[in-house]
C-alpha cells in the first residue's frame, strides 16, 4: 500500500515509519496507564512521571544506541524535553523553563550545526568502538549498585514543596552572588576561547562557532 | 504523590546510559550529547533532593542552575575544538586523534 502513495523523498518514509513505531507502542501502553489510573493503582501525576520517564529513557537510548548520528541528536532532543516535564513533576518551573530554552532550543541546535559542519555532510553514519560490550557490563554493574544502594535506603515520605521565584532568586544574588561572577566570568572565556579557536588562521574562509 | 525513590532511580539510569555513550561512541559530538545525558541525570538527583528533602535551603536547585549554564559553555567551547579538529583532520573520530596519546 506504501508504494502507491506517491512519496517524494526518504524523509517521508522516515516520518511515516516513525510515526507507526511510536503509535504502536505509546497507544497501549497509554491504555495500560490510563486503566491502572481508572482502577486507583497509581495516581495521577505518577501516570505523567511514567510517561515522562519512557519517553526519557527511549529517548536516551536512541542518543547512545542509533547509527546515525542526525537521530541520534533529535532523540537527544525527546530526552532534554522529557527531563523538563520532570522538572515540572518536582515542582520547581524556572528550572524546566531554562530547560528547555537552553537545551531544546540552543544546545541542541548548536548540536545540529556541529554535526553539519563536520560528519553529517558525507556520511552521517557512524560505527561505534569495539568497547562496547566491556562498557554495557560496566554500566549494568554501576546502575545495579546505584538502584540497589538507593532502594535500600531509608527515604522517609517526604513530599515535594514549590519553590516561589522571589525566595529562589533573593538566595541566589545574595549569597550566590560571588559563584554567579565567576559563572559569569567562565561564560566569557568560553565563548572568547571558542571564537579564538576556531577562527581560521590559514584557509581564506572565516568561521564563526556561535 | 510520587515517591522520591523514582526520580533517583530515573536519574541513576540517565547517568549510566550517559556513561555508556561517553565508552562506546567515538564520534566526538556523540560523547558530548552523551555527557549532556549524564549532566541531566545528575540535574534531576540534584532537584530531587532540593524539594523533597531541602526545602528550606534549596541550595540543588541552584546547583542545578549552575550545572545548565556550564554545560553550555561547555558545549560551545568543545564543539570549537572539535570544528578545528574536522577542519585540520577531516574527521571528528576520537581514535584518529592521538598524538598527544601517551
Amino acid at each position: 500500500m506504501l508504494k502507491r502513495i506517491p512519496l517524494p523523498s526518504q524523509f517521508d518514509r522516515i516520518i511515516i515509519g516513525g510515526g507507526i513505531t511510536v503509535g504502536a507502542i505509546g497507544v497501549p501502553l497509554g491504555i495500560v496507564l490510563v486503566t491502572l489510573v481508572a482502577f486507583g493503582v497509581i495516581s495521577a501525576p505518577e501516570m505523567v512521571f511514567f510517561v515522562a520517564a519512557i519517553i526519557v529513557i527511549l529517548g536516551a537510548l536512541g542518543c547512545v544506541l542509533l547509527p546515525n548520528i542526525v537521530h541520534a541528536a533529535l532523540s537527544l532532543t525527546a530526552t532534554l524535553i522529557g527531563v523538563a516535564a520532570l522538572y515540572l513533576l518536582l515542582m520547581s518551573e524556572f528550572l524546566a523553563l531554562v530547560q528547555v530554552l537552553v537545551y531544546g532550543g540552543g544546545v541542541v541546535l548548536l548540536l545540529l550545526f556541529g554535526l553539519m559542519m563536520t560528519n553529517a555532510q558525507d556520511d552521517p553514519v557512524v560505527t561505534d568502538g569495539s568497547q562496547k560490550p566491556f562498557a554495557f557490563l560496566l554500566v549494568s554493574l554501576l546502575i545495579g549498585t546505584f538502584i540497589t544502594l538507593l532502594l535500600s535506603g531509608d527515604w522517609g515520605n517526604p513530599t515535594a514543596h514549590v519553590v516561589p521565584f522571589e525566595l529562589f532568586g533573593e538566595r541566589l544574588f545574595r549569597e550566590f552572588a560571588l559563584p554567579i561572577i565567576i559563572v559569569a566570568v567562565l561564560l566569557d572565556v568560553a565563548i572568547t576561547g571558542a571564537l579564538v579557536n576556531v577562527h581560521s588562521t590559514g584557509s581564506d574562509l572565516p568561521e564563526e562557532s556561535e | 504523590m510520587i515517591p522520591i525513590e523514582y526520580f533517583l532511580t530515573l536519574g541513576a539510569i540517565l547517568f549510566g546510559l550517559g556513561l555508556f555513550g561517553v565508552l562506546s561512541r567515538r564520534s566526538a559530538i556523540l560523547i558530548l550529547m552523551a555527557v549532556e545525558l549524564m549532566l541531566a541525570g545528575v540535574s534531576i538527583n540534584f532537584i530531587a533532593f532540593a524539594s523533597y528533602l531541602d526545602t528550606d535551603a534549596f541550595t540543588g536547585l541552584i546547583f542545578a542552575l549552575f550545572v545548565i549554564t556550564v554545560a553550555a559553555a561547555e558545549v560551545g567551547l568543545a564543539l570549537g575544538i572539535v570544528l578545528r579538529l574536522f577542519r585540520e583532520r577531516r574527521t571528528s573520530n576520537v581514535d584518529e586523534a592521538s598524538d598527544m596519546r601517551w
